[in-house]
């Protein structure tokens, strides 16, 4: 496994020496993710949620980070995004190691059927990053288009604005991409 | 996989993908021409988009939601230290909030979680931040602190107050409450505000549902989760470099645009809650428009004028324009609930203010510098220090100063100069340097419980010490094993806390597990174990076991230290060995050790330091004792002086200098200024204290005997009384520092002509001093004395010849045998003698000088 302290640095883009920042960072996607997970509860019942509208306003709120208002807004975007999928898998890793050792440690006790389902969540998504790395490998633009789109939760027209494509090629992209990370993900389904 | 063939093989895919179903094998066939294989990678790629991506189809929200939104209802824990969580209250940025019920008191409790606390460090310095500023907060209006700690898996909490109460607008809103009666609702708001910037806390986050109004008609104070301590280093820049937190609605312009800090930041928010109140609405727009226009209370003209004044100055936008201070804030209230003119007018002495802090920015700044490097100094000791901590200690006592110092310029005074302040300077350097050294471990947390539990000890506030000294060391021993010298340390730290709690039996009890702990992987003469040892000597001598004390440090005092933490570990046993000896009648031993004290302190900490205050107390301790009075007062004023400067006027320590000095001056008769200084070391005692201390009891025993020479015999009798109670609740029967009130309270029985009681009362007295202090001691002397005479007034003038002579030939032993008292008593024993029927030994008395 990488030493992630390193790992987080280079992903983020932000210099070892902004170490606060990235603490800073880190800290206030964390308590967005935080937020957009608490408007789904709050809605489990009737399932509605305006994701992009909350989305947004995460974009928004962190953007007002003094750190990160200084850079460009797309650069900002990326770096947010990398922070947002670091944060997600690491806690899938760190879910996933309790599941499989951890005698004696606290563990979660499942009161509702969906929270049971979470269960699987974490290696998948770990599955997912890894594949990801690959894509990163053989077509890094690809890459770039899942992870704003799905850790970043950007829309179809915010991803053409940060790669400088057109939207029908970030649609193309996202279609490829995402067929093939599900044939990874899932191999049964062949 | 190569870049060229999946681009291929994409391009190929997309170009299916968007055909209708049928069309797509044909499409394939020309497409793939012969190569199967690419052939077999498209349809591959074709099954897997209408097989569909469960996991990539998710919305941000719901992927936040499975992988971090755990809800609060399935916290992993249901128990945490004695309280049982009952069920979650709310969610925040910082945490979660839930309602406990602590299982032994039955207590209800808010116990806030810091879910994933592992993700940043800034994170749990965050919550470890809000910790400390709660813990400084001491007000009937800010929902308390009660304990801190965190789970095996790392998830820190704590417990606080939990406020049963209505957000502070629905209150106010209920039943159209007069809008006085708001007011008053609204100043005490005010008033927790004003308290927490006296304690360099800015709350940073004022709304309504931060403000909870309890059933009684009470506000509570909230979520001080990002409040900001003008002291804290971490917060030490300007707040354009760290990230900035607010609730839209009610945050500050200058705060939400470059993040600029300070007590108007919160007099905004105040303004916008007063305007919600008023109105039902918030402020929009710049100036916004006025409260009158908006509101329906029914309010005449002129207090329309006056609240629309009132508010619109808390609001603006102009820092300058603004109050300057809640206190400020506060006034106005007062005076329109007064009906007086306000302040917020034109032309009022706010103005000035504005122009003082823009003349004196450079001088506010350096302030809160200072404070800052203060504060970080402490904390930077903790980091191994040990040490040094207690120079550290003394510096925290001192920010109390510096803060005083802030205050008064905030105030408009501005007549303390900030250069005095920079004395710390030289120390500051030195701390920042060791702490430059250190690498972050993760005992960092059990340090910062021990020392902020020590600068509460220093600050006097022992249930706060004693709470954050117990989770310091829970956590050094879960970090480091049971046996770590770092875990005797942490006992003798308890130990000393709970002396000065007057808990001396489970002191000393520490104290032996504190040696018994260093002495296990340490030997004899290493620092651990002399430090234990000077540690329960300390205490021992508090509890009155001196001989132990004495035979426990008299080897150390021999040693010549070779490390500065030696010298540190001397100190203390000598200091310990000096009182043990004082007490142990030995008074040239205690003079002669006393003195090497106050020498090495002089080396150690310089002569202003406060160690070097406690020395001279000492030894003006045994010039007390030695009767020579004029000497010992020059020593305890000296020392009053040096710790009156360091830690101010109000702190327990110059309560005691205060008390002491008291004592000697009433000695000596100069029963005014004594009266003076023992009336403010008790009211100070009494506020610290509670009224059960030995501290209290022995102020009160001097303000008695005061009492009783000015010839107020009812509240003689009340202190001395008081101070016997306090002592036998503390020490049992038969002390001797209850005895020295009962001989005075014995006295004043006599004056009253209760002979026999006071008789009964003497005896007691006496038999406690023989014990306890050596044979020929001057305590006895005088108490057989005062004895004797209650037999004389008995009659009963055998007895009396006996304890007479007795206390007479302690007396004339002394160095310096006080005269009034030695003439006092040859007139009794010649009042026996001639009862007696020997007048020739009268008449010898009474003729001899």
């Amino acid at each position: 496994m990488p030493e992630p302290e390193k790992a987080s640095a280079a992903e983020t883009g932000l210099r070892p020496e902004d170490k606060g920042a990235r603490d800073e960072l880190f800290s206030l996607v964390y308590e967005e993710l935080r937020r957009l997970a608490s408007f789904v509860r709050k809605n489990e019942v009737n399932a509605t949620i305006n994701s992009t509208a909350l989305v947004h306003e995460a974009w928004m709120k962190l953007q007002g980070s003094p750190h990160l208002a200084a850079t460009s807004p797309t650069h900002f975007k990326g770096i947010a995004t990398k922070a947002m999928r670091q944060i997600l898998v690491d806690e899938a890793r760190r879910r996933g190691a309790r599941k499989r050792g951890g005698a004696g440690e606290v563990s979660f006790v499942p009161v509702s059927d969906s929270i049971q389902e979470t269960a699987c969540w974490p290696e998948e998504l770990l599955e997912l990053d890894l594949a990801l790395e690959e894509l990163e490998r053989f077509n890094p633009r690809q890459a770039q288009v899942v992870e704003s789109r799905f850790f970043g939760g950007m829309d179809v027209s915010e991803i053409a604005a940060l790669l400088g494509v057109s939207e029908s090629s970030v649609e193309r992209d996202w279609r490829a991409a995402r067929a093939w990370l599900a044939s990874k993900i899932s191999p049964e389904a062949e | 996989m190569d870049s060229a063939r999946w681009d291929r093989i994409a391009a190929i895919f997309n170009d299916a993908a968007e055909r209708p179903e049928p069309d797509r094998q044909a499409f394939l066939d020309v497409a793939c021409l012969d190569d199967a294989e690419l052939m077999a990678a498209v349809r591959n790629l074709l099954k897997s988009d209408s097989a569909g991506a469960p996991l990539l189809d998710r919305g941000l929200p719901e992927i936040a939601y499975r992988m971090v939104g755990t809800p609060a209802e399935t916290l992993p824990f249901q128990e945490v230290g004695p309280y049982r969580l009952v069920r979650i209250l709310g969610e925040g940025g910082m945490g979660v909030v839930g309602l406990a019920e602590r299982e032994d008191t039955g207590r209800l409790v808010a116990i806030k979680f810091l879910l994933h606390a592992g993700m940043t460090p800034a994170r749990r310095e965050r919550f470890a931040r809000e910790i400390k500023t709660l813990a400084k907060l001491n007000h009937p209006y800010i929902a308390r602190l009660y304990d801190a700690g965190a789970l095996a898996d790392g998830t820190p909490w704590f417990v606080m107050e939990y406020v049963d109460g209505e957000r502070f607008t629905d209150y106010c809103r209920k039943q159209e409450r007069p809008v006085a009666e708001q007011l008053r609702l609204f100043r005490s708001v005010c008033e927790a505000v004003r308290y927490a910037h006296g304690q360099a806390v800015i709350h940073r986050d004022l709304k309504p549902s931060n403000i909870l109004v309890k059933r009684d008609g009470t506000p509570r104070l909230l979520d001080f989760g990002i409040a900001r301590e003008l002291n804290d280093p971490n917060n030490a820049e300007d707040g354009s470099s760290s990230v900035r937190f607010y609730s839209e609605g009610y945050a500050a312009p200058e705060w939400k645009r470059d993040g600029s800090v300070g007590a108007y930041t919160d007099v905004y928010s105040l303004g916008v809650i007063l305007y919600e109140m008023l109105t039902g609405r918030r402020p929009s727009g710049h100036p916004p428009e006025k409260p009158s226009a908006l509101a329906r209370g029914a309010l005449s003209r002129r207090d329309w004028r006056d609240l629309d004044a009132l508010c619109l100055k808390a609001l603006d936008h102009d820092i300058a324009q603004r109050y300057g201070s809640v206190e400020a804030l506060i006034r106005d209230i007062d005076h329109y609930l007064d009906e007086k003119p306000l302040e917020a007018r034109p032309g009022g002495v706010q103005y000035k203010f504005g122009k003082f802090v823009r003349r004196n920015r450079r001088a506010v700044l350096l302030a809160c510098l200072v404070c800052t490097l203060v504060v970080g100094l402490v904390v930077f000791f903790t980091v191994r220090l040990a040490r040094a901590r207690n120079a550290a200690l003394a510096e925290a006592a001192r920010t109390k100063r510096v803060e005083r110092f802030m205050l008064s310029l905030f105030k408009g005074g501005g007549d303390a100069a900030p250069s005095n302040e920079l004395r710390a300077a030289a120390l500051i350097d030195r701390g920042v340097n060791e702490a430059a050294s250190l690498d972050s471990d993760p005992e960092t947390q059990a340090d910062l419980y021990e020392t902020l539990g020590s600068m509460y000890e220093v600050l006097g506030n022992y249930a706060k010490a004693d709470d954050l000294l117990r989770a310091g060391l829970d956590k050094t021993k879960a970090a480091l094993g049971p046996d770590d010298p770092k875990v005797a340390e942490g006992l003798s730290e308890l130990a000393v806390l709970r002396g000065d709690q007057g808990r001396y039996k489970e002191a000393e009890l520490l104290a032996r597990k504190a040696l018994d702990v260093a002495s296990r992987h340490s030997p004899p003469n290493s620092l651990p174990v002399l430090a234990a040892k000077a540690a329960l000597a300390r205490l021992l001598v508090q509890s009155g076991s001196y001989e132990e004390a004495a035979a426990l440090v008299g080897p150390i005092v021999r040693l010549q230290p070779t490390t500065e933490e030696g010298m540190y570990i001397l100190k203390d046993s000598l200091t310990a060995d000096g009182v043990a000896n004082y007490h142990l009648g030995r008074y040239q031993a205690a003079e002669s050790l006393d003195r090497r004290a106050l020498e090495l302190d002089h080396r150690l900490f310089g002569k202003k330091h406060p160690q070097t205050g406690t020395d001279l107390m000492n030894l003006g301790t045994v010039k007390t004792t030695l009767g020579e009075y004029p000497e010992a007062e020059s020593l305890y004023r000296k020392a009053l002086g040096i710790i009156e400067s360091w830690y101010g006027p109000d702190q327990p320590d110059t309560a005691v200098s205060l008390s002491i000095l008291a004592h000697t001056l009433a000695l000596e008769g100069k029963n005014t200024e004594a009266q003076t200084f023992a009336a403010r070391a008790l009211k100070i005692q009494e506020h610290t204290y509670g009224p059960v201390h030995m501290y209290v009891a022995y102020t009160l025993g001097t303000l008695g005997k005061l009492a009783a020479k000015r010839g107020d015999l009812a509240t003689a009798k009340k202190d001395l009384t008081r101070s016997i109670e306090i002592d036998r609740t503390l020490f049992g029967e038969g002390s001797q520092l209850t005895a020295a009130s009962m001989v005075d309270l014995a006295e004043v029985y006599m004056k009253e002509g209760q002979d026999a009681r006071a008789e009964q009362m003497l005896r007691e007295a006496v038999r406690a001093l023989v014990a306890d202090f050596p044979e020929g001691d001057a305590h006895i002397g005088f108490a057989e004395l005062s004895w004797g005479r209650s037999l004389l007034r008995e009659k009963r003038y055998a007895e009396a010849e006996k304890q007479l002579s007795a206390g007479y030939k302690i007396l004339a032993k002394q160095a310096h045998p006080p005269a009034d008292r030695m003439l006092e008593a040859r007139h009794d024993l010649a009042a026996v003698y001639e009862a007696l029927k020997e007048p020739e030994k009268a008449a010898q008395l009474r003729d001899s000088k």
